[in-house]
């Protein structure tokens, strides 16, 4: 028994293996972890960006691979199941010893991985929006952090839509929750009283929207604009979005802006009623630029004719260039050396402008606003010049005193008020 | 003051006009505002339109509004309409006709907030366009942004409106604005109480508009129109952040900036005459903090007494933004008798909104119901025959893309295809299963693992959308408060139906009358020639098919997922054993309860639904301890366990 | 008394035996001793597993021999991994916050102690105040109070609310099904003061020994969970082979009877449920420092039937079934859903077991229900008979 159990421990998912002009003189092949959920509630999502990945791969080494080396997947399945993706995250490093991970897709599933990671030195991408109130050595957020997405989404419904009351629905998780509270009070700071800021939180998967919406409507009876700020996730919108429409309310009477629907989440929505709606991210597909227009030609060939590109796609392309950069830099794949390296990195974003690695391991990048269009695109009517990521935000009282620079300080978490060092790992 | 403006911008428009002679020359004038507008900016360009008088004003605007404006390189403006790679142009002066590359232009887009700036500027001249469709959008402009300036024009063009409806709506916003901006104070007050029965949102606002006040806070009697004077103990702290904003008070020295203080302030070790080892505790640190202000180093401390005196010493009120006191008490009567309706109305909507998610859990659970209360038998797999029904209702719209048919099509589809299943399980497995409860439950949930993980294998993991047909979008729009929408409505009859449909089966059928045999004595209603297990197929079968016919409707107002059973599973099984089993009475009133039961917690809490379902179950576990055999407990082979 | 009690038994030193040995070889073969042919992941995944058979054989027992077929003692799991994670991320957070704070010219007063350590551990769900619950995490002693009285409690409560209302069979299924959702959704909550979806994590980082390699401090884990488990099964083998024990199983096969013959059958229950619980709550408390982290997601109904389907594939009703059945069932599904075994191609086909797998242990486990109803076990038991 103990002997077939022990199988297990070498068991490492698929390798993907193609062919190879330059393998034969590479003694320390470089390995690449890919940490994505393949099955499970986040399967739909997630999948996707393992075969970004593996494109990525690919592509890089159809150029000759990095340092003379061939790149070789390791592909690995947490199963949206949070412990997992510590376990596997364990097994990646110790077991298959890759350079380096990218991978993870909700907050929850890379706290469960960051303490490994911190043990074991590793080195982690991580390729989507999120709260924020963290920054550990181990790790680069390619994603948004809240000043790059809700913070200009706010101004734009302030500044140009003139939205007087809010109305922030979400799903009851950590990252509608954080950014809430950030908006909250980021909205109290330019004078919308609270009164005028109606929150609500629903479980994953809610179906049942009618009163929610009911409400939002009710919100407007005191003749001030309302506006919805939705980080209502996944499948739920679904149902949100139907019962809008069936309330017959246009964009032009409450507009709704939302941060977890991108171009995937519409391709399951009859887009129709929700013309005009908008979202916030970094990259839309619709952006109009020589790179997006390989990008989204290669992803196509790859993929297959009807797949859509969307923001974390864009994350991880940038993600995987810049660590090929600093690879090739560094001339070795040392999680210090190329950490090192990584600061500074530069590459040109798929939207036009370039990305900049900053010392607290987030990305400069430009916010994009667009409105929902018939065909499940959006048409981007506000883009900003890049907006440099902030790991602690600047609108709570507690962090508003943090900031992160692994460069200088060599600190995550640094109380610039005392002037010391919180701590070094970082708070999972 | 908006007349003013107006007439401004009219003569200021003259000497643009004689200058620049065609839209051309203005938009040139604006080029960053027009190319790149924003709503706060846009005004000016907007006003110079406007005063210009050029009958292509409008036109351009409409275009510009609907994004057919672009951009040539050089600066000029176009209308275009783009086909691939071309651009079909027409001038916006001359109206003359041209083509051009695409690359070479940029498309204008205005954004919402501009679209919405640009709609109030077009009312004046589509408030009596010969287009119905035009006439529409300046009335929905105006009902938008309501302006003092709008309300003459309005007025004059409600004489010579040909469509009754849009005359009425005309008619009704002229209301709302004479209440707000009419020149003559007894004109607003009319208005104002003729809006004392209307609730709906737009009446609701004009009426709060007018009562719009502003907090205050003076040392001695306040003057204005003043709406009512506060009490400030009710929030000590807040009222005296008040006063330290209106710089009538010191500010408190909140903890952190006492430590602050401290800290600068260590001599040797020690503060004042205290130890810093000592300053661990509020006490000691306040007491230190004194001695520092006592040696005048730090502002003194507001103490709790320091603070109640500085309130006590002002009055705290709120005053209307609206001077004429007798047009705010009118209004003030008017928002009560609507607030009154409004919440008569709200009840109503929420009844509505139980009764339909009564409805819904009905749908779900009454296939359940039969199964269970017939045969005693739990199916897990329930969940999944729902889910199954609303993917056969996605399979159907692949192939028939007329929503209208495919629905048709799809319920009996979905019935045939969940029977079968039904049928075949009931045959393969539960059959054997009958003398051991507990295992069936067990068999039946490994079943339901399988297909849901079948279903994730043939139709991915992403929500497949199920489109309802046309004539099934929007709401029934009682008022605004209460409305519910006609899917809503559709599964509602949808339940009634199948209420009708179950309780004629089992009342008035051979079948009906067999399976009441085999629920209350099998033993014996085999002995009288009844087939139990002829029976219990054709249960289970009956069953299944209107889960199927469940998931057909919850998918068309929910989602399809592989997932969906399981997210009613649970809540099924509340239903049929809260109502009690094997009685279809039974699971209404369960139904019912859980509906209304769940909408009302979460009116008591709106801001988070999922502590309404956690109370919901936690009160479903008290229930079932007081009535264990739930509200109709049924006497025969299900009541004997 | 104890003699007597093992020599009725020789199954139990039989697997006392095996699961010394097996311990032994993995001690030995681990990262700890040097060796390293067994992986730290693994040992972990080991450890894990050694829990998860100590709470079936927990639910063996209230299943099995007692006849209540419970789907929510995973919340009674659940409460015990949380019980013990509150301490963890208290101590943990405490040990980095307060040297932090120490070092600054001016004490702290302990409401900023308080607040700093609030801060780090619900910064990240959007609060920094100490909800109520927390009041007695700075206590390891007090907390491990809490794995053995909350679960203990709760199944008290509750299982004497049911019993006493003589709720039984399918209806009892659906309540304690009831009862697992409600405590999933509550947590699920941001409000519950247990930091909602995001749950406690970074639980493998033990106060006080963060120079420890976890190497080590899996294999500590690892031993304590197979002694937990070898003195939980002694336990409830002696708890079923007594005089309670033909009670108890009296209650299983008819419960009527046995009220008739005089017996206070709710108390019995209520007592096979609690100490169920109870045991439950330390298996809890073993596993979620070796996994790293909890969260609602782990109480969510399903796992709980996830847990009957072990037992049931095991063999109910014999102690060493569920052990088998949990070990058997656990590891398989991770072997198949970590990608382990070899797709098959059928040509037009290729069967992928991470998409496959949840359908063959469905179907499998109608097979079991419907042909094997005795599982794994009982076959084991047909060869023993077989030999004289």
């Amino acid at each position: 028994m103990a002997q077939k159990l022990k199988l297990t421990s070498y068991v490492t998912g698929a390798l993907l293996a193609s062919t190879s002009l330059v393998a034969a003189e590479c003694a320390d092949p470089v390995k690449v972890g890919v940490l994505h959920s393949l099955s499970g509630t986040m399967a739909i999502s997630e999948t996707t960006l393992k075969d970004t990945m593996l494109m990525l791969i690919e592509q890089q080494n159809a150029k000759g691979g990095v340092l003379g080396c061939e790149i070789e997947a390791v592909v690995v399945d947490p199963a949206s199941d949070w412990p997992l993706f510590a376990e596997k995250a364990r097994e990646l490093l110790t077991v298959s010893e890759v350079d380096v991970i990218f991978g993870s897709w909700t907050s929850v599933s890379r706290k469960s991985a960051l303490p490994v990671l911190e043990e074991l030195n590793g080195l982690m991408f991580y390729p989507v929006q999120y709260e924020g109130e963290e920054s550990s050595r181990n790790v680069f957020y390619t994603g948004a952090a809240p000043n790059q997405q809700a913070i200009p989404a706010v101004d734009y419904f302030l500044e140009e839509l003139g939205v007087e009351k809010f109305a922030l629905l979400g799903t009851d998780y950590v990252y509608p929750r954080t950014t809430n509270n950030i908006l909250e009070q980021y909205l109290q700071d330019k004078g919308i009283a609270a009164d005028d800021i109606f929150v609500n939180y629903t479980p994953f998967g809610h179906s049942d929207w009618a009163t929610i919406v009911g409400d939002v409507v009710a919100l407007g009876e005191d003749g001030k604009q309302v506006g919805v700020i939705s980080t209502i996730n996944g499948d739920a919108n679904i149902g949100f979005y139907k019962e809008l429409a069936a309330a017959d309310i246009s964009a032009d009477d409450i507009p709704v802006v939302a941060f977890s629907v991108g171009e995937e989440e519409l391709s399951g929505l009859d887009t129709s009623n929700l013309v005009g709606h908008l979202a916030a991210w970094n990259y839309f597909q619709s952006a109009e630029s020589e790179a997006n227009a390989e990008f989204i030609e290669a992803w196509k060939a790859f993929a297959g004719e009807e797949r859509v590109t969307n923001d974390p796609m864009e994350a991880h392309y940038i993600g995987f260039n810049m660590w090929i950069n600093a690879v090739t830099a560094a001339g070795t794949t040392d999680v210090d050396a190329v950490r090192a390296e990584m600061y500074g990195q530069e590459f040109p974003n798929l939207t036009g402008g370039t990305a900049v690695m900053l010392p607290n391991h987030h990305l400069a990048k430009p916010v994009l606003i667009g409105e929902i269009t018939a065909e499940g695109q959006f048409d981007i009517i506000s883009q900003t010049a890049e907006v440099p990521g902030d790991a602690w935000t600047d609108f709570l009282p507690a962090s508003a005193v943090l900031t992160s620079d692994w460069k200088e300080l060599g600190c995550g978490m640094y109380n610039t008020e005392t002037e010391t060092c919180v701590q070094l790992t970082s708070n999972y | 003051m908006r007349y003013l403006v107006l007439a401004l911008a009219v003569w200021l428009g003259t000497f643009v006009s004689a200058q620049a002679q065609t839209v051309q020359d203005i938009l040139q004038v604006h080029a960053d505002e027009i190319a790149k507008p924003s709503r706060r900016s846009v005004s000016v360009a907007l006003d110079d339109l406007v005063a210009s008088g050029l009958p292509q004003v409008p036109v351009f605007l409409e275009q510009w509004s609907a994004r057919n404006v672009w951009q040539r390189d050089d600066g000029q403006f176009f209308i275009g309409d783009a086909d691939g790679d071309d651009l079909a142009l027409t001038d916006i002066d001359t109206g003359a006709a041209s083509f051009a590359l695409k690359s070479e232009f940029t498309q204008i887009r205005p954004n919402g907030g501009v679209r919405r700036v640009i709609g109030t500027a077009l009312v004046q001249f589509q408030l009596s366009d010969p287009d119905l469709g035009r006439r529409e959008t300046a009335v929905a402009s105006i009902a938008r942004r309501p302006e003092a300036a709008q309300l003459a024009p309005l007025l004059a063009s409600i004489e010579g409106e040909p469509d009754a409806a849009l005359k009425a709506r005309k008619v009704q916003l002229a209301n709302f604005l004479s209440a707000r901006f009419a020149d003559d104070p007894a004109d607003r007050i009319a208005a104002i109480n003729s809006l004392s029965s209307d609730t709906s949102v737009e009446a609701r606002s004009v009426l709060n508009q007018i009562l719009t006040t502003e907090p205050g806070v003076s040392a001695s009697e306040p003057e204005g129109n003043i709406a009512r004077v506060l009490d400030p103990m009710i929030d000590p702290d807040g009222f005296y952040a008040q006063l330290v904003e209106a710089e009538l008070a010191p500010s408190r020295t909140p903890p952190d900036v006492i430590r602050a203080a401290l800290e600068a302030n260590v001599v040797e070790g020690r503060v004042g005459d205290v130890p810093v080892a000592q300053l661990g505790t509020d006490q000691m640190r306040e007491a230190a903090y004194a001695q520092l202000a006592d040696a005048g180093l730090v502002a003194s401390l507001v103490t709790v007494s320091d603070r109640d005196a500085a309130i006590a010493a002002h009055v705290f009120f709120e005053t209307y933004d609206e001077a004429d006191p007798t047009i705010t008490a009118a209004a003030e009567a008017a928002l009560a008798s609507v607030e009154q309706r409004v919440a008569f109305a709200q009840a109503a909507d929420l009844a509505l909104d139980g009764l339909s998610l009564a409805s819904i859990y009905f749908l779900a659970a009454i296939g359940l119901a039969i199964t269970f209360g017939v045969m005693g038998v739990i199916n897990m797999a329930h969940g999944e025959f729902i889910m199954m029904g609303a993917y056969t209702g996605y399979v159907v719209q692949l192939f028939i893309p007329d929503y209208t048919l495919s629905i048709i099509v799809a319920l009996p589809l979905a019935f045939a295809i969940t029977f079968g299943a039904g049928v075949s399980m009931e045959r393969l497995v539960i059959r054997h299963l009958y003398h051991r409860p507990l295992e069936t439950l067990l068999a039946t949930f490994g079943i339901s693992i399988a297909l849901q993980q079948l279903a994730k294998n043939i139709f991915g993991t992403q929500a497949r959308p199920l489109t309802s047909p046309g004539w099934l979008d929007g709401a029934w729009v009682i008022s605004d408060v209460i409305q519910i929408s006609y899917i809503r409505i559709a599964i509602f009859i949808l339940a009634l139906l199948f209420l009708a449909l179950i309780l004629y089966v089992l009342k008035r059928t051979r079948l009906g009358l067999e399976v009441r045999a085999v629920t209350q004595n099998p033993g014996m209603a085999a002995s009288m020639g009844i087939n139990p297990d002829r029976i219990n197929m054709l249960t289970f079968g009956l069953g299944s098919g209107i889960a199927g016919i469940a998931g057909v409707a919850i998918g068309l107002y929910a989602k399809v997922t592989s997932e969906m059973g399981t997210d009613y599973i649970v809540q099924s099984f509340m239903t049929v054993v809260v109502g009690g089993v094997g009685n279809v009475w039974g699971t209404l009133l369960g139904a019912s309860m859980i509906g209304f039961l769940q909408k009302g917690i979460e009116w008591l809490n709106p801001s988070n639904t999922l502590a309404a379902q956690t109370y919901m179950i936690l009160f479903i576990i008290l229930f079932i301890q007081f009535r264990p055999k739930g509200i109709i407990a049924l006497k025969g082979r299900a009541a004997a366990d | 008394m104890q003699n007597t009690f093992i020599a009725r038994n020789p199954s139990v030193l039989w697997f006392l035996a095996a699961l010394g040995l097996f311990t032994a070889i993995v001690t030995l073969m681990s990262e700890a001793t040097g060796v390293g042919l067994i992986s730290t992941s693994f040992v972990k995944t080991l450890g894990k597993t050694l829990c998860l058979c100590l709470i079936a054989i927990a639910m063996d027992v209230v299943w099995g021999y007692c006849g209540i077929l419970s789907l929510g003692h995973f919340a009674f799991f659940g409460i015990g991994g949380y019980a013990i994670g509150m301490w963890l991320m208290y101590a943990r957070t405490e040990a980095i916050v307060v040297p932090n704070l120490m070092a600054q010219t001016i004490p702290p007063t302990p409401q900023e102690i308080s607040d700093a350590i609030g801060n780090q551990i619900f910064g990240v769900v959007g609060s920094s105040e100490f909800p109520m619950i927390w009041g007695f995490a700075d206590s390891l002693f007090l907390q491990l109070l809490m794995v053995v009285l909350v679960p203990g409690l709760l199944a008290l409560v509750f299982g004497w609310l049911a019993f006493r209302s003589r709720v039984t069979g399918v209806y009892l299924s659906i309540l304690t099904q009831a009862m697992t959702l409600a405590l999933a959704l509550y947590l699920f909550q941001n409000d519950s003061g247990l930091r909602g979806n995001n749950g406690l994590s970074g639980l493998q980082n033990i106060p006080g020994f963060e120079d420890t390699p976890q190497a080590t401090i899996s294999i500590v884990f690892f031993l304590a969970s197979a002694f937990a488990l070898a003195a939980g099964y002694v336990f409830f083998a002696w708890i079923v082979s007594g005089k309670m024990g033909s009670v108890v199983k009296g209650i299983r096969d008819n419960e009527a009877r046995v009220r008739f013959l005089g017996y206070h059958v709710e108390s019995y229950k209520l007592f096979i449920f609690t100490i169920t619980a109870i045991v439950a709550g330390i298996a809890g408390a073993l596993y979620y420092p070796q996994a790293g982290i909890i969260n609602p997601g782990e109480i969510a109904p399903i796992a709980s039937i996830y847990l009957a389907v072990w037992v049931a594939i095991g063999g109910r009703g014999r102690l060493y079934g569920a052990v088998i059945g949990a070990a058997f069932v656990s590891l398989l599904s991770s072997w198949f859903t970590g990608g382990g075994a070899p797709p098959i191609n059928l040509g037009f086909y290729t069967i992928q077991w991470t998409d496959w797998w949840l359908v063959l242990l469905g179907v499998s486990f109608v097979a079991v229900t419907l042909f094997f109803p005795k599982g794994i076990g009982g076959l084991f038991d047909y060869l023993v008979r077989k030999q004289p």
